[in-house]
């Protein structure tokens, strides 16, 4: 384990680290774009510049091994200038469009231009024409005029994706990030180029001109779209979640997180809600609507007359902590697993996305397990035949779009006669449904806190965001109401959230943004 | 002191290029005398012979061999024909004159290093070089002096030519790796050196034809007798390409540590009639030019040059005389390195091109005076910045060409046309 002095501060790092590392460790700022942690080491921004002492030329941080009582300083004057200068060449022919450009506001190149730059440019030539709105695939647009040539989105495809679409043509200052003929970047991590671009010029389809991010929140959460957990940053304001960004985690996903995940943020914006209590009896084809805490009311009389015929439908899509309660408010030992697709969970792409689409399927087993609970799903089918089960409380998913076999679910639960459904959003299915029907509104996961068990059963909390629908119930609320109880107020206990030692050192807190400091590092770096 | 033959002893004999001629003048005897030592004695020998790289650094060659892991892993030599740097012609003259006595000093080295297999890597526009070595390599194999068992020797050796495609910046090693591993040429990222992990990620040494050749030399003669020539701290002799305004433009073959003033008038036969010398650029068109009065006191040694701020590179001699006009010859330079620059570092890939504008910018009229100091700024905070030398080499000419012949500059500036030849860009361009 050497010790080097990193600007007068010792610092012990791991062998064979790299003074970047050790810059990394202290916390102490370094100017650099084309170093990333998750990624192999390019040496090509040039900004890392350090000057290490007994060494007369100035060597770079991203690839330098600490050793044994090395002295380095990135605060010398010559050092200080060389950056300065690093800067102006990396800005000569960036078009300098921030007004327009979606990453103004989280854009590296600005940071580090507050921080380390050159104040005014020399630069008095015409700056050289590149590409621009480069329709690289699906998901990403790019403009060669901003782009800084880091080659971290090549090297992603290359190390990570291990797609290769992407390459850097030509050569000098005429050099572009492209893809070769007719192999568009298209893979299921393709946005993760996005977020490691450290200025504007990858962008993704879905969010640019959408929002300017100082107008976004961001909150820390868990990834809904599969068992895996990603820990996520999710943007958001008033009118709703704008985009899902990775957030590091060594334990759970590393740096990065798929495409598919980053579509989750959509189905809790209001247009895909439902904002209100909805009943209908047999044979209406009318729905009532009612508040969403009357409804849950009401369901108490049939949930009570029901007694022993009442049968629970769990999805792994609550947390942990909603089945405890459920299951504690609702004795019954007819419960069952509504498992979507369950021959495709040992499905896993090798880097993050698993075949089982739920974040809590651990929660629902570990729930049903400690209420000594054992069913199978045609235990119900032939329930409901006898007509053993007359009432059915569905535990509804809140991410439809995994469940695909939504309406063969609703058509089995034909002849049941109460349903109770929670659910976040709306769906044309729930039109099907012939019998008695109370749709309880739910909360997202943004909505609320609780925690996931992910698919190699690790408990992660994740914390409250935002409130989209008011009114609407967690699936715990939702059963103290349909068993006849008042919801509890529980005293608010601080939450830690899931990130703790592993968290990296560039995000930006809150303290930082009230008081309105700068900050050297943030978001895509 | 006067020119040599010592690498060039034949080469004005037709029949040397081929196989029969070169074994009747002496060849592959030092092979056969290579194999009776241990590679170790071959490798301690060019150490003490003092041998640097010709092809332009000038690092000692021995002590490059001597980076190489000490255990049996595979490795290879490659030879280094690209050359690629403006002014320098020796390699092809030696390819093109005597292709074995390049692959009897490769196999020489190849077994001193223990390298089973080598390339020579050959620039792409060399159609004739590539043509003679291929065509004595394919004799060396019908000879068995390559393939299984050289010379009942029991070491084996392959060896293949791969021509570039036209980029300077694949003579520099690591990109010239990058190249044959049919990557993008550009450099790579030191450390890891090439002698630790190179082509295929294999210790690798890379060598300039003309150090090859000389091996075979210093096993003929020793390292005493190759130190016959040259000074102590440059050891040998060289070829060097003289162009410009010459009377007798050429290669080559002197001592190290000859006289660039002798080298000018003597062997080139001095500058054409009426003319005077005005600037020499000493080394390849990366080295720092030097001004007539420097010239006077330069002797052509790694140490001399280095003294005056230059430096021997490729031993490519540019002479310039007065009827040159170094903005003019300035925009040439930084046209070439904005041109050539890979693009990896960011310092490189803009700074050729910002220096090119700006001497652009002089040399068509838009010119401003604060535009010369300016060029020095951008050139030296290029230098020293970068993965490979590309970024220096830029530099340099700059720097050298605007300090010492800053009037000419400020007369371009000012006047909008060259001090020299009294007109402006386009009508010299026309």
């Amino acid at each position: 384990m050497p010790k080097c002095t990193i600007n007068g501060h010792e610092v012990e790092v791991k062998e064979g680290a790299t003074i970047m590392e050790a810059f990394y460790k202290l916390n102490e700022g370094i100017a650099h774009y084309c170093y990333h942690p998750g990624l192999s080491v390019a040496g090509v921004c040039r900004l890392c510049i350090v000057d290490i002492e007994g060494n007369p030329r100035p060597q770079i941080a991203c690839n330098t091994v600490v050793t044994e009582g090395m002295k380095v300083t990135n605060q010398a004057e010559k050092i200080k200038d060389g950056v300065k200068w690093v800067l102006d060449f990396h800005l000569i022919n960036h078009p300098l469009d921030c007004p327009v450009c979606d990453q103004a506001g989280e854009c590296g190149l600005q940071d580090q231009y507050m921080q380390f730059g050159k104040y005014s440019s020399e630069m008095a030539e015409p700056k050289v024409k590149k590409h621009k709105v480069v329709d690289l695939g699906p998901t990403v647009v790019l403009d060669s005029e901003r782009c800084i040539l880091c080659s971290r989105c090549v090297r992603f495809t290359d190390e990570v994706s291990k797609t290769n679409e992407l390459g850097l043509f030509n050569r000098g200052d005429r050099t572009e990030v492209g893809t070769f003929d007719g192999k568009p970047l298209d893979n299921n991590y393709s946005l993760n180029t996005v977020d490691i671009c450290p200025v504007g010029a990858l962008t993704s389809k879905d969010f640019r001109f959408r929002q300017r991010v100082w107008y976004l929140k961001d909150s820390e959460t868990l990834c809904t779209g599969c068992s895996t957990g990603c820990n996520v940053k999710v943007y958001y304001n008033k009118e709703g979640a704008f985009r899902v960004k990775p957030v590091y985690n060594e334990k759970v996903n590393g740096h990065w997180m798929c495409d598919e995940g980053r579509g989750i943020y959509k189905f809790v914006n209001r247009e895909h809600r439902l904002l209100k209590g909805r009943m209908k009896q047999k044979g209406q084809s009318t729905w009532t609507d009612m508040d969403a805490g009357a409804l849950a009311k009401e369901a108490y009389q049939v949930i009570k007359s029901a007694g022993e015929k009442l049968a629970i439908i769990l999805t792994g899509q609550y947390s942990t902590h909603e089945y405890q309660i459920l299951l504690k408010n609702l004795p019954t030992k007819n419960v069952f697993h509504w498992q979507n697709q369950a021959e495709k969970w040992n499905e896993f792409d090798g880097l993050l996305l698993r075949g089982d689409r739920n974040p809590n399927t651990k929660g629902v087993e570990l729930a049903m397990n400690a209420s000594g609970i054992k069913t199978d799903w045609n235990d119900l089918i032939s329930g409901i035949k006898s007509g053993a089960i007359q009432t059915v409380f569905v535990a509804g998913p809140e991410n439809m779009a995994v469940y695909e076999d939504m309406k063969e679910k609703i058509q089995s639960l034909g002849s049941v006669q109460n349903i109770i459904w929670t659910t976040a959003c709306k769906s044309e299915d729930f039109e099907k449904l012939t019998n008695n029907v109370w749709l309880v509104p739910m909360k997202s996961y943004l909505e609320k806190e609780g925690s996931f068990i992910n698919n190699q059963g690790l408990e992660q909390k994740f914390k409250k965001a935002t409130t989209i629908v008011s009114e609407a119930l967690t699936l715990a609320e939702a059963s103290y109401l349909v068993s006849g109880q008042n919801i509890p107020i529980i005293k608010m206990e601080a939450v830690d959230t899931f990130i703790d030692a592993s968290r990296r050192p560039d995000q930006v807190t809150l303290e930082h943004r009230k008081k309105n400091e700068f900050v050297y590092k943030r978001g895509s770096l | 002191m006067s020119e040599v033959k010592y690498l060039t002893e034949f080469y004005h004999l037709n029949e040397f290029q081929g196989l029969e001629g070169y074994k009747k003048n002496g060849g592959y005897v030092q092979l056969e005398r290579a194999f009776k030592m241990k590679p170790e004695e071959i490798t301690e020998e060019v150490k003490k012979s003092g041998l640097r790289g010709r092809g332009g650094a000038g690092f000692a060659t021995g002590v490059k061999w001597g980076f190489l892991p000490k255990n049996g892993e595979p490795r290879y030599l490659l030879c280094n024909a690209d050359e690629g740097e403006p002014g320098t012609f020796k390699d092809r003259m030696m390819m093109e004159r005597a292709p074995h006595q390049l692959i009897e000093g490769m196999i020489i080295s190849a077994y001193a290093i223990g390298a089973k297999k080598s390339y020579i890597y050959i620039r792409g526009e060399y159609d004739y070089p590539i043509a003679c070595v291929v065509k004595a390599i394919k004799e060396a194999y019908a000879a068995g002096l390559l393939g299984k068992n050289i010379l009942g020797s029991g070491f084996d050796h392959e060896m293949d030519v791969y021509a570039g495609a036209g980029a300077y910046i694949c003579g520099e090693e690591t990109g010239m790796i990058s190249s044959l591993e049919g990557l993008k040429g550009q450099p790579k990222l030191k450390p890891p050196f090439p002698a630790i992990q190179g082509y295929l990620k294999k210790p690798t040494i890379v060598n300039n034809v003309e150090t090859l050749a000389a091996v075979k030399y210093i096993i003929r003669d020793g390292a005493q007798g190759f130190r016959k020539y040259g000074t102590e701290k440059s050891a040998g002799s060289k070829l060097f390409s003289l162009s410009g305004n010459i009377v007798k433009p050429g290669n080559y073959e002197v001592p190290l540590g000859y006289s660039l003033k002798d080298m000018i008038f003597n062997l080139g036969g001095g500058m054409k009639p009426g003319r005077k010398l005005k600037a020499v650029i000493p080394g390849g068109s990366s080295a720092p030019v030097l001004n007539a009065e420097e010239v006077d006191r330069a002797t052509l040694d790694y140490e001399c040059l280095a003294s005056m701020g230059t430096m021997l590179g490729s031993g490519a001699i540019i002479v310039i005389d007065d009827s040159q006009c170094m903005v003019d010859m300035l925009g040439v330079l930084t046209h070439f390195y904005h041109h050539e620059s890979c693009g990896q570092c960011t310092p490189c890939r803009e700074g050729t091109g910002w220096l090119n504008k700006i001497v652009h910018s002089i040399l068509e009229g838009r010119g401003r005076l604060q535009d010369i100091d300016l060029l020095l700024k951008v050139a030296d905070n290029m230098k020293g910045r970068t993965i490979c030398a590309l970024s220096d080499a830029a530099a340099l000419p700059v720097l050298s060409f605007v300090s010492k012949f800053r009037d000419e500059f400020e007369f371009f500036v000012r006047e909008g046309r060259s001090k020299v030849k009294g007109t402006n860009y386009a009508q010299m361009h026309h």
